[in-house]
């Protein structure tokens, strides 16, 4: 082993990823002192923001570091016993709840007993994360924001962090996009894109390690920066979603009494709710935005909105695909129409907003993860390594980042043993990702983002959900006909109404979403 | 910068929002985005505008001939740099220690 170098690991990013993994590299012996984390949030947790509740149970296997996590960390807010999806359209609201007894975790049901789910606010999760983290010897060092790797016999005074990612002054539009660096040396511009990486550059000061660890996060500048990723897909908006959430105090006892919440025990958080929607509310601002900016005409906004139980708050936001944004609608606004729809407004009532924030999704899946995870002496995880999925009726992300942290701290810590930080040996940790449940999710469903980014969804399925629920429970002296032939009906009345939904609702149309539908 | 922006279906203020939100403020030598607004002024579609959820671009859709940009109350997201088609936005975070902080997230 080098004992020339200031640490064994330096893992950048002190979020559900980092922290896992600096947690399992004490767990698999690592000393604390050999651990640094850098976060460019001070404290920790202020850059990081989620929907946001974390499933999964990852964090069991971590209870040594983070003892009796679901009690004591003061981020973890309720465990989820009751979750809600549908679709909302201007006019109905259709949505599907089940309240489960096994998600009470306390026995006595046929299915598995368990709680899975809690609503987080990250800012506090996290601090305390690091708080344990650092009485276990581990180095946290907040307020850090790394600008540059350093890599090994490169003078980093050669090149400039902004020389990274910035437009180059000749570049061009879209696919022929060129970036200053691309005008450097040749040499240097090859070291930063494959030499060996050993340490981090913070304010011209360099600090040394074996592995660096890049959990920094869905705007992941380092992973582009340093050619994991390819810089022509740097400026793609496809297939990220940008997040902009509210919170909401409304006090405990209203939540409670509002949303059915049991109040908790000594052995278990109060209970909340999670929601999710499709959304098709924004005909009218479409329309308008359409008619005042015909450059994105035709353009329909697809979003999601979600609504979560905090203790004595609430998390509510919408989720929008980037791609699919016209000119002339504020993302703001979305949020804003999504807060007044009238199945939302009652829920939010009387509460007072405490909190507005946004994040990037990087959702892409698959589709455009980095094309490389592994350096020689660096791995990406997390969201910087686009582990996220979602088909709609499960959101995941902060658990595939915990689990994510986990493989790469055991695969580290045999490199540490071995004293090779190779890509070669580095990469059993992308064999072991490849192997793992996250993985084996985000291959079988790769085409949900197809499915996901289908106009179907965002424009008549709500809609026509919503009418259906609609006439099948209504009773207004009408005959009564059968849900097949009011299916029917309802479908030809909807093709009536505009080309667009003609199109959308016909035959092959129908297939295609049904296709892709059953493969969720 | 509290101008009231009028939408198609009520008035909203997002920057009630940021108010909420505590920043510390960078200098402007540090900005972490600059912004070359002069490649903006034949953008039709002004994505930074409309993709920005904290109003740091105001261009058209408040009236105005020429970008106007401020870093101040930005929230960090980065969707102005995957939204901009000019190549007219260099984006990084900002300084250690500067910049949002989240009390909730």
């Amino acid at each position: 082993m080098d004992e020339e170098v200031d640490f064994d690991v330096i893992i950048i990013g002190c979020g559900m990823a980092g922290m896992a993994c600096a947690a399992q590299l004490l767990k698999e012996g690592v000393e604390g002192d050999r651990i640094l984390v850098v976060d460019r949030g001070e404290p920790i947790g202020a850059k990081n923001l989620s929907g946001g509740i974390l499933w999964g149970r990852e964090l069991d296997e971590l209870e040594d570091i983070f003892p009796n996590w679901e009690m004591d960390n003061p981020g973890i807010e309720r465990y989820i016993n009751h979750k809600k999806i549908g679709f909302l359209s201007s006019e109905d609201a259709f949505i599907m709840e089940g309240k489960f007894a096994s998600w009470d975790g306390i026995g006595g049901t046929e299915e598995p007993s368990m709680r899975t789910g809690w609503s987080v606010l990250r800012a506090k999760t996290d601090s305390w994360f690091a708080e344990k983290l650092e009485e276990a010897g581990v180095f946290i060092m907040p307020g850090i924001k790394i600008d540059q790797l350093h890599i090994d016999g490169l003078d980093h005074t050669s090149y400039t962090a902004r020389d990274l990612t910035s437009p180059a002054d000749d570049a061009g539009k879209g696919a022929a996009q060129k970036w200053r660096i691309d005008n450097a040396d040749p040499e240097i511009i090859n070291a930063i894109r494959e030499g060996r990486i050993c340490g981090i550059v913070q304010d011209g000061e360099v600090m040394t390690s074996n592995v660096v660890v890049i959990a920094e996060g869905s705007n992941s500048i380092l992973t582009r920066s340093y050619a994991f990723d390819s810089m022509l897909h740097a400026q793609s908006r496809h297939g990220i979603i940008l997040g902009v959430k509210e919170v909401i105090h409304l006090g405990e006892d209203v939540i409670n009494s509002r949303f059915g919440c049991f109040s908790g025990d000594d052995e278990r958080p109060p209970s909340g709710m999670a929601m999710e929607a499709a959304l098709a509310i924004y005909d009218d601002m479409a329309e308008k935005a359409w008619a005042e900016y015909p450059v994105t005409a035709g353009q329909v906004p697809r979003a999601g909105g979600w609504l979560y139980t905090n203790r004595d708050t609430l998390s509510i936001g919408v989720v929008i695909q980037l791609d699919s944004l016209p000119s002339g609608i504020h993302t703001y606004d979305m949020l804003e129409a999504y807060k007044s729809h009238p199945a939302i407004a009652p829920l939010i009532s009387g509460g007072e907003t405490v909190e507005y924030g946004a994040h990037l999704v990087p959702e892409y899946g698959l589709n455009r993860m980095p094309d490389r995870l592994v350096r020689d002496g660096a791995v990406v995880i997390g969201d910087a390594a686009g582990l996220v999925y979602s088909n709609g009726a499960v959101i995941q992300g902060q658990n595939y980042s915990i689990h994510s942290g986990k493989l790469a701290a055991k695969v580290i810590a045999k490199c540490i043993e071995s004293g090779d930080f190779s890509k070669k040996s580095l990469g059993q940790y992308k064999k072991d990702l490849d192997a793992s449940y996250v993985m084996r999710d985000l291959k079988r469903f790769k085409t949900t983002a197809k499915f996901l980014a289908d106009d179907a969804n965002y424009t008549w399925v709500p809609k026509f959900m919503g009418k259906m629920f609609n006439r099948v429970v209504r009773e207004i002296g009408e005959e009564k006909i059968t849900v097949e032939k009011q299916a029917l009906r309802l479908r030809k009345e909807m093709r009536r109404k505009d080309k667009k939904t003609k199109k959308g609702m016909g035959l092959l149309n129908l297939l295609r979403l049904g296709m892709m539908g059953r493969k969720l | 910068m509290s101008e009231k922006t009028k939408l198609g279906l009520f008035e909203y203020d997002v920057k009630n929002g940021l108010g909420l939100i505590s920043y510390n403020v960078d200098e402007h030598e540090h900005a972490h985005i600059i912004v070359d607004t002069k490649k903006c002024g034949d953008c039709d579609s002004m994505m930074c505008v409309w993709g920005c959820p904290a109003q740091c671009y105001m261009f058209r859709d408040v009236g105005l001939d020429e970008m106007k940009f401020q870093y101040e109350d930005c929230v960090e997201c980065g969707t102005c740099f995957l939204m901009c088609t000019d190549g007219a936005l260099s984006w990084n975070h900002p300084r250690g220690g500067f910049g949002i902080t989240y009390a909730y997230g």
